[in-house]
């Protein structure tokens, strides 16, 4: 046996353990020195691909805003505004035809020339190659470029909405030199645009913008920005707790961290940036298989819901409670189409559909397994239901990952599942269209279309030529026609608005309160270094 | 057979099954990624696209091509070295992972080496003292380190010396604001060969973190492996004969007991190095360490065919060459390893 006490096999592991003390103490204690006129700005969850045909997650259109700029924009009072137009659409041929003039002082990134053609090739490629097949949605029937700087577009059916559509940033320009071999497919690690900033570097965690000199309009308040995506809510946090980050994106963010960096705000230790509330979150319903089928039970389930306490519960009330799927904050936007918490009246509608005596109404509520809010939603509805309506409902959970969700949405494979959704535009049709519009129905059964594809497979005999009408109309009889439109898709209660969620950032004390527009988009060229 | 020619026919034979090997993993993985749900189209395009783009895109990657087609397609150019392109990014698969590699290796080897350090430390401070209270706790260390989820561990110890303390930075590879050093992708090595103090500081920074917790996560095996294999050649015969010739007991420790009770510790070494490559995933997540693991969890996620058959493909073959190397290591220096 070793003697005891062997003095000589023990020091090793002291000088070990005093050496990795040294060492970690100098590396702790030695931050190395970063670039202070730079600005670290940070998000959750990856950029694959920069290209605005592509585009499509809150992430990726965030930096787009601060690399390209739109044809218009909103002002605050919800009046269209020219960007990269020199103008108002000027709308002839009863509706037909859309001109736009477009500015003469604007170059892109490559020291092009922004023109019409430009513009016109930009379109054209979003039309080919696009992703969010909805936002022109067939309205375009040609594009043509009569003059150097105007834009002339024909439609197919006069169209209402098209000025919220031009507002999109996926629509921004690209250099068509910059393009020429991705015509037809994506260019994803390179954007070549007209912002405020050019992308000198791209990574999938970490993206460099560098203010662009030859920026036509109002040049970056700061000397670069450099985007980074962490994978996980809790590092981020800890990335802003820290320093490591000077403003942060509250897009993906833990809801508790959220309050966290919402009481920091309140103790004067962050400042705080709110954008517009435009991102819903809701339920959607499988209508063409039992039990959804049934109206009545659908309606019960939408008056089972208790939007206050869980907005309490889960958000700590920071999700405000939602009773309409077009934003209250968009022109026409009324928060009460839905009907509110009724256990009582659920009660009797379940038990007029033959539940509640002794017989539980069994739904399978899926929820998105990658979103920490869908998880503590689901638990909460759940034990919500199980408090007050015991007798007649039972929910069962099911996460299922959020790529597999989208998938099989389409095919029918959820009898309710929890989603979010955001409006590519600031625009209430933005909302209505995607979740209501139908290309082929069978009764209340819609069979091809945006319904089908978002999984509610519901739709009433008169809904897309509501839809249509309402994208004719002008001002207020528009605006009457689209909450018609949402009234009827609250008596279908085939979706069920939970809440409704306000963009925010936190930015360190050294660094300028952050501003957002008014599609919801952090304008970075606007942050500064205030020491 | 001599014992060269045994071991030189061991060498051929694991060779020679190598391919057959990565043929099964690489043929499983592409069967098991198709019948999983979820499309690759849906994710480079989203739900929402129109049929014709959904129908281009699909044509453009092969998937409307029969099954079979599809796999002898991609056997093909398996056999040709070719790994694809990746569906999102459009980057040769080759080139992902030869982005991402780098980084899971140099936290790997890192964490290893804080492993045998603490494991060695531990085990040596227990076998010093037995049943004494260091090797009490020692014990109680290593039986810790197995029984602890490595996320929780990560997260703990990311909240308190990142988040609470503020020492080190939460995650990531590289200070955000700095220009990384890009030569070989290690960016240690790099920051050495490119003589940048700044970069080599931010660097060190953000490794120590997430490689401490996976060392000290590891060390428990070593410590534990050490502590029992030491133990028993202690009794062995062949050390109470050295004991008997006077020979002092450091020395009896270290020249005679050591070599023998680090045999197995080595096999344990090879499976640990051979894990690591692939399994350091929640270390990764955790930390946003951009390495290997992390790359192929957000491939799977998003469907990529090509580059989740291509970085399993190259886990495979590392962790089937790693542990043929450490069998050889180890049936040559150990004249009783028969095969």
């Amino acid at each position: 046996m070793p003697k005891q006490g062997n003095k000589k096999i023990t020091f090793p592991s002291l000088v070990f353990a005093i050496t990795s003390l040294v060492l970690i103490a100098s590396l702790t204690a030695c931050k190395p020195k970063r670039n202070s006129a730079r600005i670290i700005v940070g998000s959750t969850g990856k950029i694959t691909s920069l290209d605005p045909a592509q585009a499509n997650t809150f992430q990726t259109l965030q930096l787009l805003r601060a690399l390209g700029d739109p044809l218009y924009k909103l002002d605050n009072n919800g009046n269209l505004s020219p960007v990269l137009a020199s103008g108002l659409p000027q709308i002839s041929n009863k509706g037909l035809t859309v001109s736009i003039p477009l500015r003469k002082d604007v170059l892109f990134h490559d020291g092009t020339i922004f023109d019409a053609y430009a513009m016109a090739f930009s379109l054209k490629r979003f039309t080919r190659i696009g992703t969010l097949n909805y936002i022109l949605g067939g309205r375009i029937a040609s594009i043509e470029t009569p003059e150097k700087y105007l834009l002339r577009l024909r439609l197919n059916r006069p169209s209402s909405s098209l000025q919220g559509l031009l507002t999109s940033i996926n629509l921004t320009p690209v250099s068509p030199k910059a393009y020429a071999d991705h015509e037809n497919n994506f260019l994803n690690k390179r954007f070549v645009g007209t912002g405020a900033y050019k992308l000198s570097n791209f990574q999938v965690q970490k993206q460099r913008l560098e203010p662009f000199e030859e920026y036509w309009g109002e040049t970056s308040k700061n000397k670069g920005i450099d985007y980074i995506n962490l994978s996980n809510s809790t590092a981020l946090f800890g990335a802003m707790r820290t320093g490591e980050v000077d403003v942060l994106i509250s897009n993906s963010l833990d809801e508790d961290q959220k309050l966290a960096l919402n009481n920091m705000k309140i103790q004067g230790k962050l400042k705080e940036g709110v954008g517009p509330a435009l991102e819903i979150g809701y339920i959607t319903l499988l209508t063409n298989k039992y039990p959804f089928n049934q109206k009545r039970l659908r309606k019960a389930l939408s008056l089972s819901l208790n939007r206050d306490l869980i907005s309490k519960r889960v958000s700590y009330g920071l999700r405000k409670p939602l009773r309409s799927i077009i934003p209250p904050t968009l022109k026409g936007g009324k928060d009460n189409t839905w009907p509110s918490y009724n256990p009582i009246e659920a009660n009797k509608l379940y038990e007029s559909a033959g539940f509640c005596q002794g017989k539980q109404l069994s739904i399978q509520l899926t929820f998105r397994s990658n979103v920490p809010a869908d998880k503590l939603f689901a638990l909460t509805w759940q034990s919500q239901i199980k408090q007050d309506l015991n007798s007649c409902l039972k929910l069962s959970l099911n996460g299922v990952e959020s790529t597999t969700v989208y998938r099989q949405l389409g095919e029918g494979a959820f009898q309710a599942v929890i989603l979010d959704w955001r409006g590519a535009y600031p625009d209430p049709e933005a909302y209505l269209y995607p979740l209501l519009s139908c290309r082929q129905a069978k009764g209340s059964i819609c069979e091809s279309g945006e319904a089908a594809i978002s999984g509610s497979f519901w739709t009433d005999k008169a809904m897309e030529s509501s839809l249509r009408l309402g994208d004719q109309l002008l001002g207020q009889q528009r605006f009457k026609k689209l909450l018609s439109i949402e009234k009827k898709a609250a008596e279908g209660s085939a979706y069920l608005p939970v809440w409704i969620v306000r963009p925010k950032a936190w930015a360190q004390l050294h660094i300028s309160t952050p501003e957002f527009d008014s599609s919801g988009k952090l304008l970075l060229s606007r942050l500064r270094v205030l020491r | 057979m001599s014992r060269g020619k045994e071991l030189l026919r061991y060498t051929a034979t694991r060779l020679a099954l190598t391919p057959i090997m990565l043929w099964l993993i690489a043929s499983m993985v592409f069967l098991l990624l198709r019948v999983a749900p979820g499309d690759p189209v849906d994710a480079v395009l989203g739900s929402r696209a129109s049929d014709i783009a959904r129908t281009a895109l699909r044509a453009r990657l092969g998937l409307d091509q029969p099954l079979l087609t599809q796999y002898l397609v991609f056997l093909k150019k398996l056999c040709q070295g070719d790994l694809g392109q990746g569906l999102i990014s459009e980057e040769p698969v080759s080139k992902i992972i030869s982005q991402a590699l780098p980084a899971t290796i140099e936290l790997s080897l890192s964490a290893l080496i804080i492993s045998i350090l603490i494991g060695f430390a531990v085990g040596f401070s227990g076998i010093a003292r037995p049943q004494g209270k260091v090797d009490f706790w020692g014990r109680i260390y290593g039986i810790s380190t197995y029984a602890i989820p490595p996320f929780w561990a990560a997260i703990l110890i990311q909240l308190f010396f990142a988040v609470k303390l503020g020492w080190l930075p939460v995650g990531g590879r590289f200070p955000p604001g700095l220009i990384a050093p890009q030569v070989s992708g290690y960016l240690i090595l790099d920051s050495f060969l490119t003589g940048n103090l700044t970069a080599l500081q931010g660097a060190l920074r953000h490794l120590l973190l997430p490689a401490s917790t996976l060392g000290i996560l590891l060390s428990g095996i070593f410590s534990r492996a050490l502590r029992l294999n030491l133990e028993k050649t202690l009794q062995s015969d062949h050390v109470e004969a050295a004991r008997s010739r006077g020979i002092s007991e450091r020395q009896v420790i270290l020249k005679h007991a050591l070599p023998n009770a680090l045999l197995p510790i080595l096999t344990i070494l090879g499976i640990t190095i051979a894990s690591l490559i692939g399994g350091v995933l929640l270390i990764e997540i955790t930390f946003s360490w951009p390495g290997i693991a992390l790359r192929l969890q957000e491939a799977i996620n998003q469907r990529d065919y090509p580059v989740v058959q291509g970085i399993v493909v190259v886990i495979a073959s590392l962790v089937v060459l790693i542990s043929l190397a450490i069998d050889l290591v180890v049936a040559a220096i150990d004249p009783r390893v028969r095969y």
